[in-house]
């Protein structure tokens, strides 16, 4: 288990709904669902058309879960778990987080905290903020603040990571969010979202669990460059 | 007239024929069909009288009519290949949402 504590969180979130998109995850899943229900009501587990047995795992684990017949990527699997949890009734508060256990609860807690204060539409968590110590591997870091500032909007909104997984988001942008890079390209569409909705954004520092799994799951840095380029081109595309 | 002339005027108007034939979406197609007639019996004219070509690419300050005809050839296939991305896109955005509508039909809530 990772270090995760549960002492200082007693507060009941019955509006808030964790939106986990997974692929083949069979492996961490369970975990990081149960961790979740620990704290939260309501989980859904979007699985990505998954070859393992994640959709069960996650079931089993207290998840509802919906899943793509096919594998779509994780941004079409945020699109479908919104889309899912902004019509369970009462709905409020919208988490998406990721599923190979690289975020902290605690994180996602303080964020809705951060969101509860009203002022704000959406919290986006950064890797690079302020004091947070940084756990991230340096190539890796030094891209994603690249990325971070050739993205036009992530400058214009002073975002210092643009493809920071754990976002915490009211109905207002849950309601209007449309994805349309199914791909990792999303994190950036969001950003490019949140500037041509006027919704008010903040930064709240967060820890990333660098583990080894997480590691072999996460993007290649490589694919920094269909990013740049989808971002490009998404204007050209009518929607 | 040369065999190379009489193969490529056979291809010109196989192909014309091809696309004739085909009857999807006959409507909203035909604008392409006539560009297509057009450039068919351009093509048949520059293969005819392959110097008329050198005449015009004169006249846009290019040396041959063969080079003039690379640069419009590679025009057009970045053209082609950009649609061709745009139009997958869009497709695969259409069969997200198709694929998605299956997934929320299929919802599974926990018994706990």
């Amino acid at each position: 288990m990772r270090d995760v504590y549960l002492v200082d969180i007693d507060t009941p979130y019955p509006d808030a709904w964790i939106i986990v998109p997974a692929f083949n995850e069979a492996q961490v899943i369970g975990d990081v669902i149960a961790d979740l229900r620990g704290v939260f009501d309501h989980v859904v587990c979007v699985d990505d058309g998954s070859r393992d047995d994640t959709a069960d795992i996650a079931l089993r684990a207290g998840a509802h879960v919906v899943r793509h017949p096919v594998n779509l990527g994780q941004g079409a699997a945020i699109q479908t778990g919104v889309e899912y949890a902004r019509s369970q009734p009462g709905a409020q508060v919208f988490v998406t987080f990721d599923a190979d256990g690289q975020h902290r609860l605690k994180d996602v807690v303080v964020m809705i905290d951060r969101l509860a204060k009203g002022d704000v539409d959406i919290v986006i968590g950064t890797r690079f903020a302020g004091s947070t110590v940084s756990h991230t591997p340096p190539l890796k870091r030094l891209i994603l603040r690249t990325a971070a500032m050739l993205s036009p909007s992530s400058h214009r909104l002073h975002l210092t990571d643009a493809h920071n997984g754990l976002r915490v988001f009211n109905k207002t942008v849950a309601d209007n969010l449309a994805l349309t890079m199914n791909g990792m390209s999303h994190a950036t569409e969001f950003i490019t979202l949140i500037v041509e909705n006027h919704w008010r954004v903040a930064e709240e520092p967060v820890e990333i669990l660098y583990t080894e799994y997480s590691m072999s799951k996460g993007q290649p840095l490589l694919n920094g460059v269909n990013i740049v380029f989808d971002g490009f081109l998404r204007g050209r595309m009518r929607r | 007239m040369n065999w190379i002339q009489v193969l490529l005027i056979a291809a010109v108007i196989a192909l014309l024929v091809y696309l004739l034939r085909s009857r999807t979406n006959a409507k909203a197609k035909a604008w392409v069909k006539v560009g297509y007639v057009l450039f068919v019996v351009l093509a048949i004219y520059a293969i005819l009288r392959p110097d008329d070509t050198t005449v015009l690419a004169n006249w846009l300050g290019v040396r041959r009519g063969a080079d003039l005809i690379t640069y419009a050839l590679i025009i057009a296939f970045v053209f082609t290949t950009l649609s061709t991305y745009l139009r997958f896109k869009e497709l695969e955005l259409k069969y997200a949402r198709l694929a998605r509508a299956v997934a929320l039909e299929g919802a599974r809530t926990p018994d706990h």
